[in-house]
């Protein structure tokens, strides 16, 4: 190898190295424990869910036109893996959405999986969650495996690509997920300031 | 008589001229080559881009805020893509651009995939609106301005941008 090469080869694997390190601020590799009351006042841990094969954590809304369109599919959802061994828990992290706002609106829209209220938008933070809705899946390790949209059309008839169907999918089969990142638009995440 | 006639002709035209005008909105669709081309080919000018949508409450709120430096800032290009969908353009968007007065050119994303819009402005952006991006002469971004904006927020990045 010529030095040329040499020099070039360098500059390629600092280049890369930086990526690298890029790619880890922007998104969680690891969740941390936390501890959150759901709409009833009732406490949960996301270890609580540790001896779930998958741990599905949504930020949701009540008022973003987002999330609402994905109300009856996170639902379905819910519904076609919660007897797989695949915990879901939504968080609605948003200050202007109150707990009684939070519970009415899942009533009204027959959301049965745990709602959390993240007060003061911690652990919206610790996730660096921004938008709604936006999907980290967990394994038992709290390892995030999937981080992104639900599917990629908020047109319900137009999806093409059922991103976290997919990903619980290669989970549950013992498979590494394929697509680990997605992105989709969302209502930014209103925190206090 | 005559008079009132004249009167009554000219209120005719202008009535006439306010409708054309207030209908004198066109939402253009835009797709990858569209967008590059919107950013590349500046003609010595800046670019402020917002991307917005009718259904995202805080891009509502900062829209005012924008068309007025849009008015302040001749040497400046404006301009606006709504991420609702195309088949929106009339019952949602147009009524929201006109109310607003927007003086500079609105879109309407047509890329076949939301995450190929997204990671064209930014890689490191997650679709989080409303987001803002300015470029510089020579079409490279200068200024990614993520959630709502204040008018002097915006004025301070775009005299930034001026600047450098």
């Amino acid at each position: 190898m010529n030095s040329l090469n040499k020099f070039l080869a360098a500059i390629f694997i600092t280049a890369l190295f930086f990526a690298t390190l890029r790619a880890d601020d922007n998104s969680i590799k690891k969740a941390e424990n936390f501890k959150l009351k759901d709409y009833n006042g009732k406490e949960y841990q996301l270890s609580d869910f540790k001896d779930s094969k998958a741990i599905v954590i949504i930020f949701i809304a009540t008022q973003c036109p987002v999330s609402n369109a994905y109300n009856s599919r996170m639902e379905k959802i819910y519904e076609e893996y919660k007897n797989k061994g695949v915990a879901f828990i939504g968080i609605n992290s948003n200050k202007l959405e109150s707990v009684e706002e939070v519970k009415e609106h899942a009533k009204k829209n027959n959301l049965n999986f745990v709602i959390l209220k993240d007060v003061n938008n911690v652990i919206a933070d610790k996730f660096k969650a921004s938008v709604t809705p936006e999907v980290f899946v967990l394994n038992s390790e709290f390892d995030v495996l999937y981080h992104g949209r639900i599917d990629d059309s908020r047109k319900e008839e137009d999806v093409k690509s059922e991103d976290l169907r997919n990903a619980l999918n290669e989970i549950l089969q013992g498979k590494k997920v394929t697509k680990t990142e997605t992105k989709a638009f969302g209502c930014t995440i209103k925190r206090v300031n | 008589m005559q008079r009132n006639f004249f009167l009554f002709c000219f209120l005719l035209i202008a009535a006439g001229f306010s409708f054309i005008q207030s209908n004198d909105v066109t939402i253009e669709k835009i797709d990858k080559s569209k967008l590059q081309k919107l950013i590349k080919e500046r003609k010595g000018k800046l670019l402020f881009l917002n991307v917005w949508a009718t259904w995202c409450e805080p891009c509502r709120e900062e829209f005012p805020a924008i068309v007025k430096l849009a008015n302040e800032f001749k040497d400046v290009d404006f301009a606006g893509i709504s991420v609702d969908f195309p088949e929106e353009i009339d019952s949602k968007i147009k009524p929201f651009v006109k109310s607003n007065k927007v003086n500079f050119p609105i879109y309407v994303n047509a890329f076949t995939n939301d995450e190929e819009l997204i990671n064209m402005l930014n890689k490191d952006w997650n679709g989080a609106i409303p987001a803002t991006f300015i470029y510089d002469k020579s079409g490279k971004l200068i200024a990614f301005i993520e959630g709502k904006k204040s008018y002097e927020e915006f004025l301070k990045n775009i005299e930034r941008a001026r600047r450098k």
